[in-house]
């Protein structure tokens, strides 16, 4: 197949699931903030509600976050310096009725089963439930390790207008792929 | 103490830290790369401060004004930690108001100040709306 209509595929697929933008690599907190910049922007052209703009923004930068700060595929610079980058899938489309983000990245094994424990927990929630489930973990002193991901996770569902999807997909022994979808 | 003073980024909040006014200042969005570095020595420069009031009670309050934005759950931790340690001054008799203020119609903004309000016993925690 020529490579134009291979790639032009590719973006036709995409299109038509309703994708804003999607990005697969490796992402930095540089690529996290000129991403979000371009998505507040191309949200405002379309006039987009300011309170959904700012939901969709929110649940964005904990998800990329999250890839940041846990996916288990990631570079550390040599001079000890804290630049960091971890791969990751970013996805952030919107559909007949609802904004949707996706991330998704490779987790070892056991972070995989926290997540889900986490996950299963939050999904069963109310929303009233996770906002005073959150207010509960703001006050906490942080958990050793976590570097803020349990807050981040109940703020995308809290953040949500529907339940959150999640799901996780074993690659070997050690290895799974986990992703998380959140509608706005 | 040095007046504490940070110009607004992106991706940080004004900070303007005047101990000798008793007023301490935060504005603008906040999602820091790293939001323990961003805010440890702000909140480390709250604890020798409170000290010094618990030494030597002001006349008047502190008054802290906060208007944000936007900001991450990492920047909603610190605030948390900020307001424990005010809430607790206050308790000790320092007099302190906190004032929230969150443009009309913003609903997660004002949310969050609702939230954080509930924690403020002993300190003032007032929501202020603006245009």
């Amino acid at each position: 197949m020529p490579i134009a209509t291979q790639y032009f595929d590719v973006h036709q697929r995409m299109r038509d699931q309703g994708v804003i933008f999607s990005f697969v690599g490796y992402v930095s907190e540089g690529i996290l903030f000129s991403l979000g910049e371009a998505l507040k922007q191309k949200m405002r052209l379309e006039e987009t509600d300011a309170n959904v703009t700012k939901r969709v923004f929110s649940i964005f930068v904990e998800q990329v976050q999250n890839i940041i700060r846990y996916s288990a595929e990631r570079l550390h610079a040599d001079s000890g310096t804290p630049a960091e980058m971890s791969s990751g899938l970013i996805t952030v489309g919107r559909d007949a009725t609802h904004f949707f983000v996706v991330c998704g990245n490779i987790v070892g094994r056991s972070e995989g089963e926290d997540l889900r424990v986490r996950l299963d927990e939050l999904v069963r929630m109310d929303p009233d439930t996770i906002k005073s489930y959150y207010r509960e973990k703001l006050r906490e002193p942080p958990e050793a390790g976590s570097r803020g991901a349990s807050i981040g996770l109940i703020e995308i569902a809290r953040r949500s207008t529907r339940p959150i999807e999640f799901g996780l997909t074993e690659l070997d022994a050690d290895r799974a792929f986990f992703c998380l979808k959140a509608y706005i | 103490m040095d007046r504490l003073q940070l110009p607004q980024t992106e991706r940080s909040p004004l900070v303007d830290f005047d101990f000798d006014r008793q007023q301490l200042r935060l504005e603008g969005e906040s999602y820091p790369e790293d939001a323990a570095a961003f805010f440890g020595p702000l909140i480390a420069a709250l604890d020798r401060y409170l000290e010094r009031l618990r030494a030597e009670p002001p006349a008047s309050a502190l008054i802290v004004d906060l208007r944000l934005a936007y900001f991450n759950s990492s920047s909603a931790k610190a605030f948390m930690n900020i307001f424990q340690r005010l809430e607790a001054a206050a308790r000790d008799g320092i007099e302190v108001r906190v004032n929230w203020h969150y443009q009309t119609d913003d609903e997660t903004m004002m949310e969050f100040g609702e939230d954080f309000r509930e924690d403020f016993q002993a300190a003032r925690f007032e929501l202020c709306v603006f245009d």
